[in-house]
């Protein structure tokens, strides 16, 4: 008896260590990228796909990766935020890299929002999500050295950014 | 977590083996202690027997012969005591020692109701600090259960062991804070934000469940008993706080996805006897051809 007593205590000891497997799920919605669609100027209603796009945050030497490559060439990009700020500062570089140095052309839009933390689980902990500034979201300016901006008009689609599966900001060139 | 309660299962299976076993080991321990103390029913039994094989057809006759003659032997008189058990949770105990995030004690008792029950409670305060990978954060609250414990177990004479299954509700009052915390990107472009301290505390919380108790008590020596217990627990209300979420709550122990937890404790009790009653000798009767 006193045997066996100590064994279920051995046991039970072993319960307690069982505590941190748990791994946050793929599938769940965590801190959310700004959904960015381009759009043409001339035909507002038409999406239009971008050429060798490149977006390089303020003082970053590598570009904003998207499905694996940081030249982008369509109509959509997904661009992630500073969780740990209130401003994010982004370069846009049309036909990034290419040797006609006519076409390379630089904007920049700085983004103003206020980042919140909220409560997921256990696995996962904390996400972030956004919500652009009521009065002014962003500020479009030229690049350092004035190269004409490309970028004709921006819209904000979405302040509140939860999720991935909408479009936030429009972009017409 | 699947994995964690699969785990829980398997071992509960294994447990539940173990407590099998304990009764089956149990037998051949104390027949002798039995032998010793009813010799004077022996030889009877074997005349029964031997009355039995001749003539088949008179057994009942014979048993009833028997028994008769069995109550005109007194000496062995089976006496239940009943009275109040008090202990401790010695897993809480020492784990408040070698375990610098947690600090808790539980007390525990029992009444013993009638022959098979036993209402029985657990107080209890705890102060653990849960340091996951993405959370921090420290519960501090105490708890209540009541409810029931029935006693399966036949005791031989005077021995008093306990294999149990019951019941209890359990409440609790606590409140939580979290330390730190970290934000989960899956798009580390700006690279991993180090943790967050938080501070945040969140009071007033409660919540209440249902457990389902196997245990066990052995009698070691004079009055004191050791025993253990698994719980299934099962949460029936839970005020969560804003933004974070109830992950460890005194007495209900960690909780899941689900509603569901699991617990345990190994306690050293001591009786304190208060009456005793007689057993009656027809019961004695049963129990003895058994």
């Amino acid at each position: 008896m006193k045997k066996i007593l100590l064994l279920l205590f051995v046991l039970s000891l072993s319960f307690s260590g069982c505590e941190k497997d748990d791994i946050c799920d793929g599938n769940t919605l965590t801190t959310p990228r700004m959904v960015i669609t381009f759009y043409d100027i001339n035909n507002p209603s038409v999406e239009k796909s971008v050429t060798n796009l490149s977006i390089f945050a303020d003082g970053k030497e590598n570009a904003v990766p998207y499905s694996g490559n940081t030249l982008i060439n369509g109509s959509t990009v997904s661009i992630p935020l500073k969780v740990d700020a209130n401003v994010s500062k982004f370069h846009f570089i049309l036909n990034y890299g290419s040797t006609n140095t006519a076409l390379v052309n630089e904007d920049i839009l700085t983004l103003n929002y206020k980042p919140e933390n909220i409560f997921v689980s256990r696995a996962c902990g904390f996400k972030t999500n956004f919500t652009l500034d009521a009065f002014v979201p962003f500020v479009h300016t030229d690049a350092a050295t004035p190269d004409l901006k490309w970028i004709q008009y921006i819209a904000v689609e979405k302040y509140s950014i939860a999720n991935e599966n909408e479009t936030h900001l429009k972009i017409y060139f | 977590m699947k994995h964690t309660l699969k785990y829980i299962f398997s071992s509960c299976l294994i447990l539940s083996l173990f407590f099998a076993n304990a009764q089956n080991t149990k037998a051949p321990t104390a027949k002798p202690v039995k032998d010793t103390v009813s010799t004077g029913i022996i030889p009877e039994k074997a005349a029964v027997a031997t009355k039995a094989t001749v003539t088949s057809k008179t057994a009942v006759a014979a048993k009833t012969d028997a028994t008769a003659k069995k109550d005109s032997v007194p000496p062995v008189i089976k006496t239940n005591r009943y009275g109040v058990r008090v202990g401790v949770d010695l897993f809480k105990l020492s784990r408040s020692f070698y375990d610098k995030d947690y600090k808790g004690i539980e007390l525990v008792g029992d009444y013993r109701w009638d022959k098979k029950h036993y209402i029985a409670a657990e107080v209890g305060n705890e102060n653990k600090t849960t340091d996951d990978e993405r959370l921090n954060f420290t519960t501090k609250g105490s708890y209540l259960k009541v409810g029931f414990d029935y006693n399966g177990y036949e005791n031989w004479l005077d021995m008093e062991n306990i294999i149990s299954i019951g019941l209890r509700y359990g409440f609790s009052t606590f409140n939580q804070q979290l330390n730190n915390y970290k934000i989960y990107n899956t798009n580390p472009y700006f690279g991993e934000v180090p943790p967050i301290a938080s501070g945040q505390k969140f009071n007033g919380l409660t919540a209440s469940w249902i457990e389902v108790v196997a245990g066990m008590k052995a009698k070691m020596f004079n009055n004191v008993f050791v025993g253990f217990s698994i719980r299934l627990n099962r949460l029936m209300t839970n005020k969560q706080p804003d933004n974070f979420e109830n992950l460890y709550i005194p007495g209900f122990n960690r909780t899941y996805n689900g509603s569901f937890g699991v617990g345990f404790n190994y306690t050293v009790t001591y009786f304190v006897p208060i009456f005793k009653k007689k057993v009656v000798p027809v019961e004695k009767k049963k129990t003895e051809k058994k």
